[in-house]
């Protein structure tokens, strides 16, 4: 079997269980069962058990995966579309303006980024949609600096020359012979990106400055699990568990597909 | 070197000044504030508590009396802890924060490197691949997962050691944490470790080494570490910034008095004063790493010193 076909095999389990699962489910992630408060794993009814309050930990486990997924899918494409075209404007430009572009992209690099982030969460308030923008817009930096190279490498191409002579404009060589070359390379970067945004969302998540109830996302869960953990290990390691496979396994498919694509 | 220091040092300060130019702006023009509570305040107690605090001077006037202040070591009052200055809430858990990380960091380095020293004597070999999967896998364990695991395993089931707490610096209170704190940290070294031997063993001075019998261990030690060591000197600054977003996690978990946990509690609160003064001074701490880095990097490899 190639590498990265069960890392990314795995990931689309768990991406398919979160979007099917809770339509399968008797319970929704935030409905309160009485007569099981704290109840154990297979316990009947709730195959994982359920928390504190009695809500189906399995239901709420595939709930938080979603949203944390989304809050991730949203967030790396914020990362792709700036880095994307932050690094094709450097690379074609070269000279001066690259200079200047990637000092920048230095000097970021050189930031703590969580506190960024942080900052960011305080100032706006507390809202997903600011969550995911403002982890795209410190998450962009790798990509800036990975497309600008391939652009730096294509750039003399016969290809592009061709395109040039032809009489093509800037932003038709950009969007119809630069980008589709830059598409695999990107994608792999993409990839490995949205395990570092995961990994942000559900620090943010844990720390309360995240995804906020009655939303639920992996982050939350795990907070939730460690205070209930004495009573209710599975609370604590269900969630755990899920987000450790799923950044272990995206980042191992990215890695397989970077390896593959960029030697 | 000194050009290097020079040319690093020409970065570092415009992006510090813009650090504490860009977060003193952003957090003045925030919408609501700390004094928003449930129970709206009457407006004479609101302007009073303003202008108690100078909130109600010109923006440019607080941002001058902000760097005046600061050139003193003086961050201005908390606006949650009422009794407390930023500044002195700062000497309480800086010296906690760092402890904590430079344990971390004492624990991951060397096991790092050995572990990245063990993959790399056989590449592709079975160490290799389990000692690379598990690298890959700490690097990948948030801290907010192994911590209350490591408290439930060895904490409430085994009950060896402490739940939680400072007790006073005693070790056994600090186990845990830095455990917790160093995982990623010494996977990710293990990783590049692993990297720059493999590349550096592969080289003509190691086979000229090996033709002259030294033993392997020798080679290592003597021919093959320093070269490869470039790659982990390079990642100095990255994993200080690692370690001080961790400690951030690990003193909420392991409820440490360190100043990461105020930093959350003021972020909640929306206590700017303090929020502020870590972003500048974690910013100001990640960049001083970097030019350790660049110091280190100059040493192991004096070809790139220039």
């Amino acid at each position: 079997m190639r590498p990265g076909v069960l890392p990314l095999a795995i990931v689309a389990g768990i991406a398919l269980a979160a979007i099917l699962g809770p339509l399968l489910l008797p319970w929704s992630y935030d409905a309160i069962d009485w007569s099981a408060v704290r109840a154990p794993p297979l316990s009947p009814g709730h195959l994982l058990g359920t928390d504190a309050v009695g809500r189906d930990l399995l239901a709420r486990t595939l709930a938080g995966t979603r949203v944390t997924l989304a809050v991730a899918g949203a967030a790396a494409g914020v990362a792709l579309a700036i880095g994307t075209l932050w690094g094709m404007i450097a690379g074609w430009c070269g000279g001066r303006i690259d200079e200047a572009m990637m000092r920048i992209v230095d000097a970021l690099y050189a930031l703590p980024f969580m506190f960024v982030v942080i900052l960011l969460m305080v100032v706006f308030g507390r809202s997903i949609v600011l969550v995911f923008a403002g982890i795209g817009a410190v998450e962009w930096l790798t990509m800036a600096r990975v497309v600008r190279g391939e652009v730096l490498r294509l750039r003399h191409r016969p290809f592009i020359l061709a395109a040039e002579a032809a009489g093509a404009g800037t932003s038709a060589i950009m969007t119809r012979h630069l980008l589709p070359n830059l598409a695999g390379v990107a994608i792999a970067y993409l990839l490995l990106t949205v395990p570092q945004v995961v990994m942000v969302e559900s620090f943010l998540s844990f720390l309360g400055l995240g995804v906020q109830e009655p939303m639920t996302s992996l982050g939350i869960l795990v907070h939730d699990g460690a205070e209930d953990m004495d009573v209710a290990a599975a609370t604590l390691l269900v969630p755990g568990a899920v987000l450790v496979t799923l950044l272990v396994a995206l980042t191992r498919a990215g890695e397989a597909l970077r390896d593959r694509l960029a030697p | 070197m000194r050009a290097i220091l020079v040319r690093r040092l020409m970065t570092a300060l415009p992006t510090m000044a813009a650090v504490i130019l860009l977060s003193f702006l952003l957090m003045r023009v925030a919408p609501g504030g700390p004094f928003d509570a449930e129970r709206p305040l009457d407006p004479a107690t609101r302007a009073a508590l303003a202008h108690a605090y100078g909130l109600d001077r010109p923006l440019i006037e607080q941002l001058g009396r902000y760097l005046l202040g600061l050139a003193q070591g003086d961050f201005g009052p908390s606006l949650v802890y009422r009794d407390f200055s930023v500044g002195d809430l700062v000497r309480q858990g800086l010296p906690v924060s760092l402890t904590l990380g430079g344990l971390a960091l004492a624990v991951a380095l060397p096991l790092g490197i050995a572990a990245g020293a063990l993959a790399a004597m056989r590449p592709g070999g079975w160490a290799d691949r389990v000692l690379m999967l598990a690298a890959t896998i700490a690097t990948l364990l948030p801290s907010f997962v192994t911590g209350p695991l490591l408290v439930l395993a060895f904490a409430l089931l085994l009950g060896w050691l402490p739940v939680s707490g400072w007790g006073g610096g005693d070790p056994r209170h600090l186990l845990l944490p830095v455990i917790a704190l160093a995982l990623p940290t010494a996977g990710a070294i293990a990783r590049l470790a692993r990297a720059g031997l493999a590349t550096t063993l592969a080289q003509d001075h190691v086979r000229t080494a090996r033709a002259r019998g030294l033993s392997e261990g020798r080679i290592l030690l003597r021919h093959a570490l320093r070269p490869a060591l470039v790659p982990v000197a390079s990642y100095v600054g990255p994993a200080a910034a690692g370690l001080l977003t961790g400690a951030v996690v690990v003193e909420t978990v392991f409820a440490l008095p360190g100043l990461g946990r105020y930093f959350v509690q003021g972020a909640l609160n929306r206590d700017y004063p303090l929020v502020l003064a870590v972003v500048i001074l974690y910013a100001g701490l990640i960049l001083l790493f970097n030019l350790i880095a660049d110091l280190l990097y100059g040493w192991l490899d004096p070809r790139a010193a220039g």
